[in-house]
């Protein structure tokens, strides 16, 4: 153990800790912009530097280690002056005009430029603010923004895209004041192997990355009395929406979301999670007809965009392990436009189906020339609370609401949808009723759940059969498991997440910029696993709304009609310039 | 009269057919360990622009354990106002080559790479060919001379970027990436190139070390002062008569006298203002302060350093805006732009420096120059941006009153 005072406080630590970490053992906030407790270190911002006695210059506290006997001073005069400095100069390396100034920037609420110049208690400035040039934003993906003008070279959407993600479409160009983050020849977001998963939007600490915005689209819908206008809402939604209210992560907020939704406006408010269970229905009985047949075996989950968009690019050959179920967002569109229309006596045209979702992709996934416009707008968790807010509604402070029935009744397997490891654990419940007749005994499959990067686990189910599956979540963790199959590692059925964490933490989730992102995490993970948990019903093959859409609609999992609107087909991607 | 005492320089030395290499056979006869001695003994100090012990630097690279590890000479010369590596790679090319293999012996490296200023068209067709010869002769290549020692060089040219001479910046190059610093810890001698263990020498240092061996730690150790052992070569520019490399023998000279004897004075009699002793990121010596040493511990007492010896000499005829400016623009194009204070900073004091060359300089921007310029000396994350400010700042505290006043308004 290494012993050091940080501002005069003794502190212990592990060796090879940082400075930093050991001024947080004492709750010594420093403050820093190019750190992120789950990427390598950079030391691009130098906001976080402090003296250490006995050294010439100040030392970066991310990237110093705690020395034996080091003395440490974290907010001395010298250091007070060289980070105001440092401050101001990330504030006068941009314009502050109409298009770019903080009242209408995304990131009103979560800017950690304001956390910091809170931190540093800047009040004047000496540097004019103004970039040399105005550059231009990427419109090019479905997804994602990019603004440069508001970009402050951090790195984290770089280091978050290659290290957690292993995808690293970003890349610094240029040098001195021209450096820049792009994309492969500045093709832009759109045109390179971007998978919109996201992440990278979350990690930004400005407002220089953010969701292509459908709120104006949705505003418009609602506002045109010929159109009947429904939402879905993803599991994740209702653990998360009510942090943009000011609540803890975790927080569950689904009958307060329902009534706010429809004070906004909405003509029915449906589940994402009723879909889910019919995902189940589908994906399972595809699971256990390739087990039984030994057909291109593991059979991998299809329900997450970014995963899809991750495998077209970069494992183009196994396409046909994915499974043909579309995700729960899709099978909800492909439903309301059918199914729910006739019922409701609503020509399909006239129909706008919204969808609520924590995740970028999943605008994607809407855009698909697959899904035939079955979705026609998706919205991230925070535009709908943008949009929540802006018609007074705190969600908060709501009498919670109940779905509206026909395709808002889901089992506790539709919730879990959202933690990795979930889709895994809610195709088991169902698959091993189907195989063998009766319900699981335990039906909470725990070695698939955590934060773990790669999980796995065995169920017996029959005398000869014992189902092994696999969980990644987190692109990285895709591209191992990808490899390990590769090597021959066998499986009978793989979850793919693109986000870390599963939805939960997906790249149109509120941020939080005062929490790890562990323990952000696991509450809303926690969140989730409550409402199964409290939930009677917990089999998706039991939600009696499902058997009824299938006795009046489809048939049976797998029918000619199920597969027609449910199951869907993916395309060779490759990547550019390989 | 002060003459140039000549250890390094000598004879055109490119033809392999001529030369024995003394200096390295002498190596191998050695062994690793006396090498070490031998060059710590002669008190040579890196010639790049750090000045740390060269001595030092291959003990540690000789102590560190790798399947695979690298010597790298740094030719990539861009501090403004030196080109003395220039004269080595054209005049005295084995010489150079010699001091990378005693490195690479030393350190048990087997591959080395000669990484070149992009601009140094003519130096890169020479090495071009003396490697080819070498592998030729045997020099390069398996088994060299019968010494079971095997090594070969790769030359690779650099792309016009200045941040390339730090070494880390020239690491992540060669390595096929965007030339930008790494952060330290780890140093390139423990985890460099391709994250092996890599001695990075200038190549001064590296055709010093190669003299050293060849005529001996203790004649080059007498040679200078006590801390400042041997020869240096001085690159001299600017407003004086005889522009070129000269060798001078630490201590035994005085700047005046190197720029009187061996420059042949100012051009045309000017009054001289100030110098920069050491490339351009080392802080001016103003004429006032002309009598200091020229060696590292004359230097700092004149508030400068040896820097890479590249000395470049101001006259009263040069307006010192246009000076200022130059040298602003300079590090704001040329800082990577990885870390925010060199980034930001270096074009603020660009901002600052031209708009003041038509409109004055007031005391507030000045003093907002000097902040940028201490945060950037104290934050920034390699040597550029730690440096960067030194000229400037310098140039300013000497002629405050002079710019303030003047503001050099037409």
């Amino acid at each position: 153990m290494i012993n050091l005072t940080v501002d005069n406080k003794e502190v212990t630590v592990e060796p090879n800790s940082t400075i930093l970490e050991a001024a947080s053992k004492v709750n010594v906030n420093i403050p820093t912009l190019c750190f992120s407790d789950d990427l390598t270190v950079y030391g691009g911002c130098r906001l976080c530097v402090v003296e250490v006695e006995g050294s010439d210059r100040l030392r970066p506290a991310c990237n110093t280690r705690a020395r034996e006997g080091m003395e440490v001073k974290t907010h001395s005069p010298r250091v007070r002056e060289v980070r105001k400095t440092l401050f101001e100069l990330i504030i006068a390396s941009h314009d502050i005009s109409c298009e770019l100034n903080c009242l209408i920037c995304n990131r009103q609420n979560s800017c950690q430029l304001k956390d910091v110049a809170e931190d540093i208690g800047i009040s004047r400035m000496c540097l004019t603010p103004g970039a040399d040039e105005e550059r231009e934003s990427d419109h090019s993906s479905h997804s994602v923004v990019r603004e440069p003008n508001k970009c402050i070279n951090c790195a984290r959407c770089i280091r978050k895209c290659e290290e957690i993600q292993g995808v690293g479409v970003f890349a610094q160009a240029s040098r001195g004041p021209e450096t820049k983050v792009t994309t492969f020849k500045d093709r832009g977001m759109g045109n390179v192997e971007c998978t919109n998963c996201g992440q990278c939007v979350v990690s930004c600490p400005t407002g220089a990355l953010h969701e292509v915005y459908h709120m104006d689209q949705v505003w418009e819908s609602l506002y045109d009395e010929q159109k009947h206008v429904i939402v879905q809402t993803a599991p994740s939604v209702r653990v998360a929406l009510a942090e943009s209210f000011g609540e803890e992560p975790g927080t569950i907020a689904t009958g307060q979301m329902v009534a706010a939704l429809r004070r906004l406006g909405f003509d029915r408010v449906f589940d994402t999670n009723f879909t889910a269970d019919l995902t189940i229905m589908e994906e399972a009985t595809e699971v256990v007809n390739r087990v039984t047949n030994n057909d291109n075996l593991p059979v991998l989950t299809s329900c997450s965009p970014g995963w899809i968009k991750y495998i077209e690019h970069f494992y183009p050959d196994y396409l046909q392990h994915l499974s043909s179920a579309k995700s729960p967002q899709q099978m909800f569109g492909a439903v309301a436009k059918t199914y729910y229309a006739e019922n409701a006596g609503i020509d399909p045209e006239d129909l706008v189906v919204v969808s609520i979702m924590p995740c970028t992709a999943k605008k994607f996934e809407a855009s698909r020339p697959e899904m035939n416009d079955d979705v026609d707008y998706v919205l991230t968790t925070r535009e709908a609370a943008r949009m929540l807010k802006s018609v007074g509604v705190d969600v908060c402070n709501l009498e919670p609401e109940k779905y509206d029935e026909m395709l808002g009744v889901s089992s506790g397997a539709g919730d879990i949808f959202g933690a990795s490891g979930g889709v895994m654990e809610a195709a088991v419940r169902t698959a091993y009723n189907m195989i063998t007749g009766v319900n699981l005994q335990e039906i909470e499959v725990t070695p698939v759940r955590g934060l773990e990067g790669l999980k796995s686990a065995e169920i017996p189910v029959t005398d000869d059969l014992t189902l092994k599956v696999g969980v990644a979540h987190g692109l990285n963790n895709a591209g191992i498991m990808m490899e390990k199959i590769k090597a021959g590692e066998e499986f009978h059925f793989v979850e793919m997440m693109a986000c870390p964490g599963g939805c939960i933490s997906g790249g149109g989730q509120p941020i939080n910029t005062e929490r790890s992102w562990r323990e952000v995490r696991e509450k809303r993970i926690a969140g989730l696993y409550d409402i199964d948990e409290n939930k009677e019903l917990r089999l998706s093959h039991e939600n009696p709304k499902i058997q009824k859409l299938y006795e009046e609609f489809l048939q049976e999992p797998g029918s000619s009609k199920a597969h027609k609107l449910l199951h869907t087909e993916y395309v060779t991607r490759g990547v550019p310039g390989t | 009269m002060l003459q140039e005492r000549k250890f390094l320089k000598g004879p055109e030395l490119r033809d392999i057919d001529d030369y024995d290499f003394p200096g390295f056979q002498k190596a191998l006869e050695m062994g690793p360990e006396a090498i070490v001695e031998e060059i710590s003994k002669s008190g040579l100090l890196g010639r790049g622009g750090a000045g740390f012990p060269t001595g030092k630097k291959w003990e540690l690279a000789y102590q560190e354990e790798g399947e695979n590890k690298y010597i790298i000479c740094n030719a990539d010369e861009g501090e403004p106002g030196t080109f003395k590596d220039r004269y080595l790679l054209d005049e005295r090319t084995l010489k150079v080559l010699e001091g990378i293999m005693i490195g690479a012996y030393t350190i048990d490296a087997d591959t080395g790479y000669i990484y070149i200023r992009g601009e140094y068209s003519r130096q890169i067709e020479i090495l071009e060919e003396t490697l080819q010869k070498a592998r030729k002769a045997g020099i390069l290549g398996e088994d060299i001379l019968g010494s079971n020692f095997s090594f070969d060089i790769k030359l690779v040219r650099g792309a016009g970027c200045y941040v390339c001479g730090d070494e880390t910046s020239l690491l992540n190059s060669l390595e096929g990436m965007r030339g930008s610093s790494r952060s330290k810890p780890p140093y390139p001698i423990s985890k460099g190139l391709y994250g092996c263990p890599t001695l990075v020498n200038n190549v001064e240092s590296l055709a010093c070390s190669a003299e050293i061996l060849n005529q001996g730690a203790e004649k080059f150790a007498s040679m200078g002062t006590e801390e400042s052992s041997g020869t240096k070569l001085v690159s001299l520019s600017g407003d004086i008569n005889f522009p070129g490399v000269y060798e001078v023998e630490f201590g035994s000279a005085s700047l005046q006298e190197i720029i009187e004897d061996l420059g042949g004075g100012s051009q045309q009699g000017q009054e001289i203002k100030f110098i920069i002793p050491g490339g351009l990121s080392t802080p001016i010596v103003p004429s006032d302060n002309l009598q200091a040493e020229y060696s590292y511990e004359g230097l700092q007492q004149a508030g400068s350093s040896v820097g890479s010896g590249g000395m470049m000499v101001i006259s009263t005829a040069q307006e010192l805006s246009d000076i200022l400016t130059r040298i602003a623009r300079f590090y704001m194009d040329e800082s990577c732009g990885t870390c925010l204070p060199c980034r930001e900073g270096n074009k603020q004091i660009y901002r600052i420096i031209s708009e003041a060359k038509y409109a004055g300089l007031t005391v507030d921007r000045l003093n907002l120059i000097q902040d940028i310029g201490d945060t950037m000396q104290e934050a920034a994350r390699c040597g550029l941006g730690r440096s960067a400010q030194l000229p400037i700042g310098t140039i300013l505290s000497e002629y405050k009153e002079e710019l303030i006043e003047g503001g050099n308004l037409p």
